[in-house]
């Protein structure tokens, strides 16, 4: 692997300091020195590859909190079953690259369709097999009869009908856990609260605190960690209750419930997902979810409260991340980086904390809290080629275009765009 | 954009001795073929000079196993989840291009809708890969070479295969997969020396069955194609009209006049590969399982085929440890140095008769002016060396319907490399 020097470019460190100008060094997969330079070259040049940036953002790949390769970008929960195996493998691989393609350099999978497919796809990555990003593999949902991801119905009631896995009781959901377990799964998921769209509202929660304690305990006997699709009040308070480290959603949490998690703030993560209330609310009329159709389902009323319930988190200095359920028609797989846009738009974040949200917050969830997210001398080499500032416009991030190289690993996903000559033996361009 | 190949040595596929000169590529189809430099005006044309490279038809592989997964045994084919399996059969689709295989022909993918699914992946641009016709899995007997079920694990899913009993249960079995969408029905119709218990001569198919095989398949415009290594089998797939022949080791003379009189019909792809590889790699075991009488009878009968005029085309059976996937070019050489094939009788093997084996004699195959643009630019004269095409170094340019999966180098060796802006294209 050759080295790589990035020279004439401004960094964004993660760190939340203003961007410099300066020049980065990857040798082998990690960052080895980050320069401040005065337009004067510091580091050496012999032996490699040297990126004039021209003055465009050098910033540490951003990290989704929330993603579900599985899904598939069609308007309805039912449509992710529809897809046979075969295929939907195939379709979690073309999703997988397509979020490092745009910057996504790590993803926390939050639940797969049917069993396998996450750690599968991990598996394929981390031998090569197939580009995409550091991924951390999730289980299926866990949850209960009528519960968000149970798709049965009275006269179709195969299991294969649902994305979730149906539980009910402390040892069917033991016995659930270790199948996962043994699959190889690095988190598990269950689904404390409802969710407007399946019929079981957000703020209901259907599980006994038996069961969230079997979940939790054979989760951490086997070191897994365990995330939770936590809507409701009471959801949230169950996770800070049984040690459910990630917190997905978190709409309705109370005064006492945000004291928990202050209080708890070091043990916790907190990951929104405010693209799929926003857009369902007001932008999937096209597939027949009209404003007034969501506004009765309750997804308007669950935005309000939400904004309120994070605007507070983050005034009790709680970290909020980025990601959250893209993969349907109208959030699709690779406009994650709109969640940016959203955390300045609707929770007043400064464009810098959007940013530390997306890099150098995400390092913990992603198990490795010192190496990833800030460029640093001996951070790992997960780098983004940014045309323009990114704290001038949050927006950039979200145009492929503007993303003029992706590294992952001290690897090029997508080199540079080079301006070269292609003349030899071989061939010639007109 | 346009692709002119100038500067070039064509070898056409059609068996005519190469001559040099231009060919001009539109869209996904050859749109002319000159015989002298300097003819076609490269206006508006990407321009490629080979150098004097030979530029050739895509070859095609007329027995692909996708999802045969390098493994040492049968058995080990189906350990191999079904989600791995499916990366598995992407990621050899793509070498199988990497390699210059432009077209391939199923054989028979290890679990039902492997080879579907690779086949739609890759026209829908999903993933790169060949052309490829999506088979069935083998259907076979109980016992018979591809039922690995084990008398205290009858599961199915260890079977690399679908066992059938009776011509109402092979009905039921073909539907099923026309229903899944293959292009071919696969019948074992003998054995195989690998199976100890169902070797090469053994027969295992009633006539009921294939009949109903074949009647239900051709009802929907498909084919059918039989692993048939003994005479009688090879004699009972002419019977029923079956249109691929793989293997056909064993002939009579009754077998080969049948093969003759049938030849504008029916394909022979011999699939040697196994049985040399096996040979040079463990001769030990390949002598115990009859291998070396089985080759030097199936080395007389192919002989006599090619004599008399019947379709013999290269590939077969890589995707085992001792052939893996990629090798597939090493039969052209069997072809030379065992069948009495001349280098071009070899590359016409894997051009324009594979054309023919695709359903797409017309327009598949062939340098030639309207045909697909499925092109490979090499680098030397495979007629002077088959070996060639076995080094993936030599294949300077790989292109499949009129785009470029390997697009010829370019030299570009700079330290200094500067981020364009946006506006350049990635």
């Amino acid at each position: 692997m050759a080295s790589v020097l990035f020279t004439n470019v401004r960094v964004f460190d993660g760190s939340g300091e203003r961007p410099y100008a300066g020049e980065v060094l990857v040798q082998g997969n990690r960052i080895a020195r980050v320069t401040r330079s005065n337009g004067l070259r510091a580091l050496p040049v012999a032996g490699v590859d040297v990126i004039d940036g021209a003055g465009a953002t050098l910033m540490p790949g951003m990290i989704e909190a929330h993603t579900h390769f599985s899904w598939n970008d069609q308007p309805s929960l039912d449509s992710i079953q529809r897809m046979p195996t075969e295929e939907h493998v195939l379709w979690c691989a073309h999703v997988a690259e397509r979020y490092l393609s745009m910057g996504w350099t790590s993803c926390v999978g939050a639940a797969t369709a049917k069993p396998r497919l996450d750690v599968v796809i991990r598996n394929a990555i981390d031998a090569g097999e197939i580009p995409g990003p550091r991924y951390i593999a999730a289980s299926q949902e866990i949850t209960v009869q009528g519960g968000l991801g149970d798709e049965t119905r009275p006269h179709l009631p195969q299991p294969e009908f649902s994305f979730g896995a149906v539980v009910s009781g402390p040892e069917e959901i033991r016995r659930c856990v270790r199948q996962f377990v043994k699959y190889g799964v690095d988190q598990i998921k269950i689904n404390l609260s409802g969710e407007y769209i399946t019929g079981l509202p957000a703020e209901y929660t259907p599980f006994s605190d038996e069961e969230i304690a079997m979940c939790v305990r054979e989760a951490k006997r086997f070191g897994k960690r365990v995330a939770a699709h936590a809507r409701s009040n009471e959801s949230v308070k169950q996770c800070i209750r049984h040690g459910v480290e990630v917190i997905y959603h978190a709409s309705f949490a109370d005064e006492e419930a945000l004291d928990q998690l202050e209080a708890a703030k070091d043990r916790h993560f907190v990951a929104p997902g405010l693209a799929w209330l926003i857009n369902t609310s007001f932008h999937a009329s096209e597939w027949g979810l009209t404003p007034e159709v969501t506004r009765k389902m309750g997804y308007h009323r669950e935005l309000e409260i939400a904004v309120e319930t994070l605007k507070k988190m983050l005034r009790r200095g709680l970290r909020i991340l980025p990601g959250g359920d893209y993969g349907f028609a109208w959030t699709p797989h690779g406009t994650n980086a709109k969640d940016l846009e959203y955390f300045v738009k609707y929770l007043g974040m400064s464009p810098m904390e959007a940013l530390l949200s997306a890099t150098a917050w995400g390092a913990p969830i992603m198990k490795r809290p010192d190496e990833l997210g800030r460029v640093a001398d001996g951070a790992l080499a997960d780098l983004l080629l940014i045309d323009g500032d990114p704290l001038a416009d949050i927006t950039v991030l979200q145009d492929r275009k503007r993303i003029l190289a992706v590294m992952k690993d001290g690897e090029f996903h997508r080199a540079p765009p080079t301006r070269t000559a292609a003349r030899n033996r071989w061939s010639q361009a007109a | 954009m346009d692709t002119l190949f100038t500067n070039v040595r064509i070898l056409d596929g059609s068996g005519t001795a190469p001559y040099t000169g231009e060919v001009l590529v539109r869209g996904n189809r050859i749109a002319r073929v000159a015989r002298s430099a300097r003819t076609i005006s490269p206006a508006g044309a990407a321009v490629i000079d080979g150098a004097g490279a030979t530029l050739m038809p895509g070859m095609v592989e007329a027995h692909t196993h996708f999802s045969w997964n390098n493994a040492a045994s049968l058995a080990d084919i189906q350990k191999m989840p079904l989600e791995e399996h499916v990366l598995w059969c992407a990621r050899v689709a793509r070498s199988y291009l990497d390699h210059g295989w432009t077209s391939c022909v199923g054989a028979a993918p290890a679990k039902p809708r492997l080879d579907v699914v690779v086949r739609d992946a890759i026209d829908s641009g999903l993933i790169p890969g060949p052309r490829y016709l999506a088979a069935s899995q083998e259907i076979t007997v109980p016992g018979g070479l591809g039922d690995e079920t084990l008398p205290h694990l009858p599961f199915p899913e260890f079977s690399f295969s679908v066992n059938c009993n009776g011509p109402e249960h092979m009905r039921a079995i073909c539907r099923m997969f026309l229903k899944y969408g293959v292009d071919s029905i696969k019948l074992n119709l003998s054995g195989d020396n690998l199976v100890p218990h169902a070797s090469a001569k053994t027969h295992w198919m009633t006539d009921a069955e294939v009949a109903v095989a074949v009647e239900e398949t051709r009802m929907r415009g498909k084919r059918v194609s039989v692993h048939a290594r003994s005479a009688e089998s090879v004699k009972q797939a002419l019977r029923h009209g079956c249109e691929v022949i793989y293997h056909a080791s064993y002939t009579d003379s009754e077998a080969l006049d049948m093969l003759e009189a049938q030849k504008d019909r029916i394909f022979v792809a011999p699939g040697l590969s196994v049985i040399f590889k096996l040979l040079e790699e463990q001769p030990v075991q390949a002598r115990a399982l009859g291998y070396e009488e089985e080759l030097a009878a199936a080395i007389e009968s192919l002989k006599a085929m090619h004599r008399r005029g019947v379709r013999v085309l290269p590939g077969g059976d890589y995707g085992f440890s001792w052939a893996p996937h990629g090798t597939n070019a090493t039969d052209l050489q069997y072809f030379v140095r065992h069948l009495g094939m001349t280098p071009m009788e070899a590359i016409v093997s894997a051009t324009r008769l594979g054309g023919q084996i695709m359903r797409r004699g017309h327009e598949l195959g062939e340098v030639r002016e309207g045909h697909l643009a499925d092109l490979l630019l090499v680098d030397g004269d495979p007629l002077a060396d088959l070996a060639l095409l076995l080094d993936r170094k030599r294949l300077l340019a790989i292109m499949k319907d009129g785009r470029f999966h390997k697009a010829p180098e370019v030299a570009e060796q700079r330290t200094l490399r500067p981020a364009a802006y946006a506006g350049v294209a990635a």
